[in-house]
């Protein structure tokens, strides 16, 4: 499962998403745990819920109110969360979607970004819990 | 754990002034991609603020617009700073997970990292009580104290969960924390560290942010709702006001000496004035679109507001009032 994600993740080095890690993107998901959940349909917090967000439509998430910074992602090429757009975005949102509302400074080391990105595809799988 | 601070300069210009009702508003660079998300006007009549993409404090000269950056770690990430009772910068640093304290003096950074068995708590605000002790939030579900002097700290799990974000400090000395997950005000006892929660009128409000009042009621910004909102804790009575606008986020709350509400709404992209006595709200408009002033802080005649958005600080002068 996890060597297909890394074939269509361009931007990750070749194996690294087939080597990453779900327990410890689970670790590093306690950076994301405030503002966001993998619980299916736990909403009310200020970032959208990311069960199923790898694969899907970006800025697509029901009932959440995105800001004009990522409603203009598709129109520049992020029309879906890839694992590479993940890796991008989770690298530097702000060079990214400049204005973003979230204010993640980022992941610069990018076994942390392969790790978490396992993590949300495990957690969208039913092999993680939250 | 201590580290001596590396500092750069950088001249940076005064952007615009205007006038606007009996306020002038200014509008001061910081360098580029810094990312002011909280500011503390210092005791030298600087102003100090946390860059968060560029894990340093920043220190502005208002009289002359230079800026210089003083990094803080390795991975820093510093989200709150405030002005200790000792004159230093306090700083909440959710990228190291730990307190952070800038001595303007000797210019010695001192780190105070959360216990290890805390894991990452997303440190998010802090603030000093009565008998100067430093309180603190994390986002991911905690809020702590850290003893100054001798560096001991200990961390409570926050009622509810995720959430804890601005706190605050009555003039008695009380602590107060909003939760903006878990939508509710927590009082914490500074003896026991317990905390009560206190729930507003309105349902999934989103409390973000709280700031006292000089008679010690609490203000809330509500981040979901629209609405500002202010707890009696004598009477345990509320009072909530929407901000105008179709669609307000009232993200910031600060209140000044004059007992004057300052509140920053995402929503119409400014900041807004709201004056108790006659309920009127009076609104500036950010620097540019998307200026997102996330804290607003300030000290008799300033309001300070930084512009995450925008890498500008927003000062509006206020004498007169």
């Amino acid at each position: 499962m996890l060597a297909g994600l890394c074939g269509a993740a361009g931007l990750l080095a070749a194996g690294m998403l087939a080597a990453a890690d779900v327990e410890q993107g689970e670790v590093v998901f306690q950076k994301c745990y405030a503002c966001h959940s993998v619980v299916p349909g736990e909403t009310g917090l200020t970032g959208p819920n990311l069960f199923g967000v790898v694969g899907r439509a970006v800025a697509s998430a029901p009932d959440f109110e995105y800001s004009a910074a990522l409603e203009r992602l598709p129109a520049q090429g992020y029309r879906v969360w890839t694992e590479a757009a993940l890796d991008a975005y989770l690298r530097s949102p702000e060079d990214v979607a400049p204005g973003t509302a979230m204010t993640f400074v980022g992941l610069p080391d990018p076994d942390a970004r392969a790790d978490v990105i396992a993590y949300l595809a495990a957690a969208r799988d039913g092999r993680a819990e939250e | 754990m201590f580290a001596r601070a590396l500092t750069g300069t950088l001249a940076a210009a005064m952007l615009a002034v205007a006038a606007q009702a009996q306020e002038k508003v200014e509008f001061f660079a910081v360098p580029d991609g810094a990312r002011p998300h909280d500011v503390s006007p210092a005791p030298d009549g600087k102003v100090w603020y946390t860059a968060q993409r560029q894990g340093a404090l920043g220190i502005l000269d208002p009289a002359t617009g230079e800026v210089e950056q003083v990094p803080l770690g390795e991975g820093s990430a510093p989200h709150g700073v405030i002005t200790g009772p000792d004159g230093k910068a306090w700083i909440t640093d959710g990228g190291q997970n730990a307190i952070v304290s800038f001595d303007p003096d000797s210019r010695e950074v001192a780190v105070y990292p959360l216990p290890e068995d805390t894991g990452y708590t997303n440190l998010n605000t802090a603030a000093f009580a009565g008998d100067g002790t430093l309180w603190f939030t994390g986002q991911n579900g905690i809020y702590g104290r850290l003893d100054p002097d001798s560096g001991d700290m200990q961390v409570f799990d926050a009622p509810e969960g995720r959430g804890p974000y601005g706190i605050t400090a009555t003039p008695a000395g009380e602590i107060y924390y909003a939760s903006l997950a878990g939508s509710y005000v927590g009082h914490v006892d500074s003896d026991t560290g317990a905390a009560t929660v206190i729930e507003p009128p309105t349902p999934n409000q989103g409390a973000r942010r709280v700031w006292s009042d000089s008679q010690g009621n609490i203000w809330v910004s509500e981040w979901n709702s629209g609405q500002v909102s202010r707890y009696t804790p004598d009477s345990s009575a509320w009072q909530v006001w929407r901000l105008p606008g179709d669609d307000p986020q009232v993200y910031a709350v600060y209140v000044d000496d004059q007992d004057i509400v300052w509140l920053s709404d995402f929503g119409a992209n400014a900041l807004v004035r709201f004056d108790p006595k006659t309920e009127t709200f009076t609104s500036f408009e950010g620097s540019a679109p998307g200026a997102n002033v996330r804290q607003i802080l300030g000290r008799p005649g300033e309001v300070w507001a930084p512009e995450s958005g925008t890498d500008r600080l927003m000062l509006i002068r206020t004498a007169g009032e």
